[in-house]
């Protein structure tokens, strides 16, 4: 037979995949398959070499052919990439004082606002006929008890205006009350209500929120306060704008602080200057710094906070893995880019007394970490051991993504590529003339994935990516789903009794659900914020980093590859930021037929081919 | 002070008052009491009165604004079949069925008979407030809310110590279904015993 | 608090006595009275039919008193295929006494006493039986299990469904002496990767071990024909025509599913025990026990060879009613009456009583059942999730200890610490091997670590379960079987494991495993009815603890050394 049998193979940090193809005298490519396999290792290192086997073994069976046949195998120069993420919660809120209550129970009792003494319900019977009384209700009180305790009192001629209940039980109390108040239930810490303080509690209509407590002039017209004692209130209004029902009790000192987390200073060394960032100053601050230095050398983490554990862990990963045991310097190993998000993390008040949430604000941060050494030739050796055939490293990454995606129908050179990755995005672009450039940036997919988990407070990582992979619909019957774009679909048979009534996602295996007090608009907001403050973002930082003179405007095709590139919304979220600045964007479709897939392996066949040609 | 000391004995009296209809209001859950419910037994197989059983289930769904009816069903004590029956009765579609030894369910009407939205197969381990839970889950469904299970509870020594009696109260409750009654409408009246 | 608690004049004072009596644990199992009329009955019931038989035409037309007009689908099945329509006659002929003593007659031979009992009707099984006290049937179960040696099986699960604790408590239970091993899922996506941690470590710990794991029939079955379990036993059958079709099964689905395993080789037996059906409010004023003898002769129509029964999951209806662990003693016997192999019980949480979980098992341990428990839990119980077994790790060395008190049997002995974490390592690292070849969720070297020296599920660093489950999606996927296994731990390095593995799947070809009672020794010699038959004849014959097996249960963890008692022996 002629032409030479050759496989190209892509170590990528995930996945590894191979192209097999046969090359002729020529030059001219028949392509025989394509195989894809997880990654072993970290890519670049000698551990990787069994992904590599297998990959090739794969596509050399689902051919029909046997490994002696095998030319040559073309390996990518792979350079080793790990990521890593962390989380810091920047802001607390906390109250003093037992100041306010403002946990928004689903079912409050009542109606209006009412403005009096607060009295445990225990003491009720040596109430003053005269004082308007809030009552507070401790567990353990049955409702037909509550409800029997107020219409005493007020038979009495004390003038009830309002209840403080710990229990789920403010509908049922006032639908056993001679006279209707506005009752707030569920307050877990009932016992740290001050007693006997002036207090006012306020419940508005279903579907209504609250007017009075919300507005800080409210507040300061129900206690009687002046300009300076308004001044301080108004955090306490603030914090319950948007309630269904609130009580706030006059404390001497309470107040309700927004206070900052001191989390520690990111060190960002440059090229030619080093700037000290505090990461509670938020993610603009600290990707202007960023900017500041660039190109970045290296970045540090104060230790002992969690941004500094995770840059220090991000290295000492890569230092393992560099490690050969010749008791050599593990290379130059630094952090080479810095990704941080801004983001909300749901979070119990301190101090609270109903367990309320608030939303702090956080944030996210991806590091990279690459190395200036390959350990390639190693698993060239033995890939060439093991297969028989001669291993050769084929080309740099990045020059054969650009190889490969060129085999999509409808590019041409200049073109620049983006691999949407799971820990990192990379770009590379070609010019004209052939000259290449690539960059990788951090953060990715699983950033993505960290941020849906926070901001919805799921704890649940498998849900969070489930969340990330498929479009969500509500299920409004047994027989009918309302999809996110308001489509209705129907079904003969009843869907699963544990998905009623609730969000759930699309995944190929069927819905499932979110265990999330959220509506679907919310999730789904969630979901797009995380990718396009991730996504694009990066494409757009990466982008710009090879484009000329850093000019969007300068670049003609853009290729999307990678995973990432496979998801049902990216895609079109990084299109529609691109289109702004004239780009033609799309997803990859390698051979024709691969999709965003087997780019950089088909690459290696190719660059292989006009070698010959 | 009577609350925070031995539970108040409270009396329940359930009055039949005719056929049970199918409901039209959207807002309401039916629950559906087995043969033997309140007489001839009393309480559930680890003494929960079955008044307090029936009085936390009404308060949960009554806490969330929700309507109820409560029925008898006369022709099986299979729970799948008495919370079904009661589903197709509910003007929401959501039921919650339950037996006399405290076995329950919340069931919809559009599921097949053998599903449920909710099991709670382990009686001997519910008690008041899990009943009040279970009404307040069954009210949500109801209104198309989304609440989350309430938790069930497992314990591996309840074999020994309950399964056969659980089986007696079955057997038992099998004797109290009339074959030829159909599900009737039942006023339910709790108070406080005397004294 | 200043006050008195006042008296409460109703309250009659209670001696001190009954106070440490109302304290002790016995006294939260729950008993309950008998009712016969509904079949809350034991054994003893004057609702039982009374034993007939009538053939024509060389079929069965009246079987305890039934016409064959008015009989429901469990007489004709029995009728059909249990029953020797040619001995039937004669058999029932005999009087149920004579029957009864030729059962612990050690005069009489195993395979006479079966040429009569496969020509016995249900309702005269149970008038065999009844004629027996405890200790008569455990005379008879010694003489007629199946297997002349006596076996064990355990239960190796996790609360988190780690498939590397299943792994290293499989290889540790092997070690000790299981001959099967058996798992379940709380997740039942995770069953893939479970499956196939129980089948290695089972290799690890002791060349041959037999595996299963418990699911719903079409997965269980799956598992079983790509080679990953080795044989199957959680299919349910029931002594009523309602409890069976409540079930949404018959005789002949089940017949249907056992003919499927048959067919590539695996063992399997069905499952069943008494309780079940009045349990279901379906007994149909039977007694548990001759619903349960019902059960056996529908498995013996079947074809399967074996029952795993002794109540099973219902063990607290009969352990609550008079006589009712006699009457789970005689259903075990009756499995081996009818010439099958009997997995027996002992397997679920049964008493609060340490005392009354000990008696309950005695009547198994004393004569030797093919499985003395059809899951003695070898995880800690909190990790079983068959809802926890009469016996679990803790249990070990009181079990140990009571075999060499009684110098029986109960396939179990000692083994040094040392040991136990040695095959507990290689266990691990031999998972942790396999599931990189088989590109499935890392194994940490600290999970190994973990997993090398921990008692629970509690010990070991959670995994990744989102990775897990994928993972188990692809070995679905992917259609892995028992030979890419092989293939893996050939690959990693693991040759004798890697050996073990294929060696019990070749029984598939040869088809040993399908004879009763069958078990693979440490040297894979299949032992069966057919050549490690029960020989027991009476004192000095049958199977005996002796000769090198006795030694080795001779040891113990603390044992003073005879040569200097200031040491132990090791």
């Amino acid at each position: 037979m002629s032409g030479r049998l050759v496989v190209g193979v892509d170590i990528g940090n995930s996945t590894t995949e191979a192209c097999l193809a046969l090359v002729g005298p020529g030059g001219e490519v028949t392509h025989l398959g394509t195989a894809l396999t997880r990654t072993t290792g970290v890519k670049g290192t000698p551990a990787s070499t069994e992904g590599a086997l297998t990959a090739v073994r794969r596509v050399l069976t689902d051919a029909g052919r046997r490994p002696g046949e095998l030319d040559r195998v073309l390996l990518n120069e792979a350079t080793p990439v790990i990521s890593g993420l962390a989380m810091e919660t920047i802001t607390e809120t906390v109250i003093t004082e037992s100041t306010m209550i403002g946990h928004n129970p689903a079912t409050p009792g009542g109606e209006g606002l009412g403005v009096g003494t607060t009295v445990s319900v225990l003491d009720l019977a040596g109430h003053p006929g005269d004082e308007p009384a809030v009552v507070v209700v401790p567990h353990g009180w049955d409702f037909d008890d509550v409800a029997a305790a107020l219409n005493t009192a007020v038979a009495r001629g004390v003038p009830v205006v309002a209840a403080v209940l710990a229990g789920d039980d403010a509908v049922l109390v006032t639908n056993r009350l001679r006279q209707p108040i506005p009752v707030v239930d569920e307050v877990s810490a009932v016992e740290k209500v001050p007693l006997g303080m002036r207090a006012a509690v306020e419940v508005a209509a279903p579907g209504r929120t609250i007017r009075t407590l919300s507005n800080t002039y409210g507040i300061a017209t129900v206690f009687d306060l002046d300009p300076d004692q308004t001044r301080q209130v108004s955090p306490v209004a603030r914090a319950l704008t948007g309630n269904r029902s609130a009580v706030v009790v006059r404390t001497p000192s309470g107040d309700v602080t927004d206070r900052r987390i001191p989390v520690g200073v990111l060190e960002l060394r440059g090229e030619v200057r080093t700037v000290k960032v505090d990461v509670d100053a938020g993610a603009e601050a600290i990707m202007d710094a960023l900017a500041r230095v660039q190109p970045l050398r290296d970045a540090h983490g104060e230790p002992g906070t969690h941004v500094g554990g995770m840059l220090a862990a991000v290295r000492d990963t890569m230092a393992d893995t560099m490690d050969d045991g010749s008791g050599g310097a593990p290379g130059d190993i630094a952090i080479r880019d810095v990704l941080a998000v801004d983001t909300f993390v749901p979070a119990e008040v301190r101090g609270g007394l109903a367990g309320e949430i608030t939303l702090e604000n956080a944030v996210g941060l991806a590091a990279m970490v690459r190395t200036s050494r390959s350990r390639m030739a190693a698993v060239a050796a033995r890939v060439s051991a093991e297969l028989g055939a001669e291993a050769t490293i084929g080309g740099v990454e990045g020059e054969m993504a650009v190889l490969g995606a060129l085999t999509t129908p409808g590019t041409r050179a200049p073109v620049v590529v983006v691999d949407l990755g799971g820990g990192s995005t990379d770009a590379a672009s070609l010019t004209a003339e052939g000259v290449c450039t690539a960059v990788h940036v951090a953060g990715a997919g699983e950033l993505v994935t960290k941020l849906v988990d926070a901001e919805l407070a799921l704890d649940d990582r498998e849900v969070a990516e489930l969340v990330k992979r498929s479009p969500l619909a509500k299920v409004e019957s047994f027989f009918h789903v309302r999809h996110e774009d308001g489509t209705v679909q129907f079904f003969d048979q009843p869907l699963p009794a544990h998905v009623f009534a609730r969000v759930v996602v699309l995944s190929p295996e069927g819905p499932v659900p979110i265990g999330t007090r959220h509506g679907l608009d919310a999730v789904r907001r969630v979901r797009r914020e995380a990718k396009r403050r991730v996504f694009v973002v990066n494409t757009l930082r990466a982008l710009r980093q090879v484009a000329p003179d850093g000019d969007l405007r300068r670049l003609d095709f853009v290729v999307l590859l990678g995973g990432s590139a496979l998801d049902f919304e990216i895609p079109d979220l990084i299109a529609d930021a691109l289109a702004a600045h004239g780009v033609v964007c799309g997803t990859g479709n390698v051979l024709g037929d691969q999709g965003p897939r087997n780019a950089v392996a088909s690459g290696l066949v190719a660059a292989f081919a006009q070698g010959i040609g | 002070m009577t609350t925070l000391d031995a539970p108040v004995e409270r009396t329940l009296t359930l009055r039949e008052t005719g056929p049970a209809t199918r409901g039209t209001r959207p807002d309401e859950v039916v629950i559906a009491v087995s043969p033997a419910f309140g007489d001839p037994f009393t309480q559930t197989i680890v003494g929960v009165p079955h008044a307090e059983v029936l009085r936390q289930l009404m308060a949960g769904i009554e806490e969330q604004g929700v309507g109820v009816r409560v029925v008898r069903v006369w022709n099986t004590a299979d729970l799948a079949a008495v919370s079904h029956i009661a589903a197709r009765l509910s003007g929401s579609g959501v039921s919650v069925g339950m037996l006399s030894r405290g076995t329950t369910m919340i069931h919809q009407k559009d599921l097949p008979r053998l599903s449920n939205l909710e099991l709670f197969p382990q009686s001997p381990l519910l008690d008041a407030p899990v009943f009040r839970a279970i009404g307040s889950n069954a009210a949500q469904y109801a209104k198309g809310q989304s609440p989350q299970p309430v938790p069930t509870r497992n314990d591996q020594m309840a074999r020994p110590r309950w399964q056969a009696k659980a089986a007696l109260l079955h057997l038992k409750e099998f004797e109290c279904i009339r074959a030829d009654a159909g599900p009737v409408e039942l006023e339910v009246t709790i108070e406080r015993a005397a004294g | 608090m200043t006050a008195v608690q006042p008296l409460r004049a109703e309250e009659p004072r209670h001696s001190l006595r009954t106070e440490v009596l109302e304290a002790r644990p016995v006294n939260l199992d729950g008993f309950v009275e008998e009712w016969p009329e509904k079949g809350l009955v034991a054994m003893e019931s004057d609702f039982d039919p009374q034993p007939s038989v009538r053939v024509e035409d060389g079929r069965i037309v009246e079987l305890d008193g039934r016409e064959r007009a008015d009989f429901d689908f469990m007489d004709s099945f029995i009728a059909d295929h249990a029953i020797d329509v040619a001995t039937t006659e004669a058999s029932m002929a005999l009087p149920s006494v004579q029957i009864a003593r030729m059962l612990i007659d050690p005069g009489v031979s195993r395979s006479e006493v079966i040429a009569v009992t496969r020509g016995l009707t249900p309702a005269k099984v149970l008038d065999v039986v009844k004629l027996m006290n405890v200790v008569e049937i455990m005379q008879g179960m010694q003489k007629m299990r199946a297997r002349r040696t006596p076996a064990n099986q355990a239960h190796s699960t996790s609360a988190r469904d780690n498939p590397l604790q299943v792994a290293v408590d499989a290889a540790e239970g092997a070690l000790r002496g299981f001959a099967e091993l058996e798992t379940t899922l709380g997740v039942v996506r995770y069953a893939p990767l479970v499956a196939i941690a129980l089948q290695v470590g089972g290799q690890v710990g002791r060349g041959g071990v037999l595996t299963q794991c418990a699911l719903e029939e079409a997965t269980e079955l799956e598992l079983g024909m790509r080679g990953i379990t080795a044989y199957a036993e959680t299919i349910s059958i029931y002594g009523t025509e309602s409890v069976f079709v409540d079930g949404d099964d018959t005789p002949w689905s089940k017949t249907f599913l056992a003919s499927a395993y048959a067919s590539r080789g695996i063992k399997m037996r069905f499952t069943s025990g008494t309780g079940s059906e009045v349990q279901m409010g379906n007994a149909e004023g039977r007694s548990m026990l001759y619903l349960e003898i019902r059960c056996i002769l529908m498995a013996k129509g079947a074809g399967v060879q074996g029952l795993q029964n002794g109540s099973i999951s219902c063990i607290g209806v009969p352990g609550a009613v008079p006589g009712g662990i006699r009457a789970v003693a005689a259903e075990n016997l009756v499995a081996s009456m009818m010439d099958l192999e009997c997995a027996s019980g002992n397997d679920q949480s049964f008493s609060h009583s340490a005392m009354r979980r000990t008696a309950r098992m005695l009547p198994q341990l004393l004569p030797g059942t093919d499985f003395v428990c059809s899951g003695y839990s070898a995880v800690p119980n909190s990790d079983n999730m068959f809802a926890g077994s009469n016996f679990d790790t803790d249990d070990y060395d009181d079990w140990n200890t009571i075999q060499r008190d009684l110098q029986v049997d109960g396939g179990l002995r000692h083994v040094r610490e040392a040991e136990i974490v040695a095959v507990r390592a290689k266990a691990a690292r031999v998972l942790q091997a396999l599931f990189d070849y088989l590109e499935l969720p890392r194994i940490t070297d600290e999970e190994v670590e973990a997993a090398t020296y921990a008692n629970s599920s509690n010990d070991y660093p959670f995994r990744d379960v989102l990775a897990d489950l994928t993972g188990a999606q692809q070995v679905m996927d992917r259609g892995v079987t028992g030979l890419d296994l092989v293939r893996g731990l050939e690959a990693t390095g693991f040759h004798d494991v890697a050996e073990n593995l294929l060696t019990v799947l070749r029984q598939r070809v040869s088809g040993d495993l399908l004879q009763t009672a069958a078990i693979l020794t440490a040297d894979f010699t299949p032992l069966s009815a057919i050549n490690d038959a029960n020989d027991y004849a009476g004192p000095g014959t049958g199977y005996r603890l002796q000769g090198e097996r006795w030694e080795e249960l001779k040891k113990l963890r603390h044992v003073t050394s005879a040569t200097n008692p200031e040491t132990e022996v090791d």
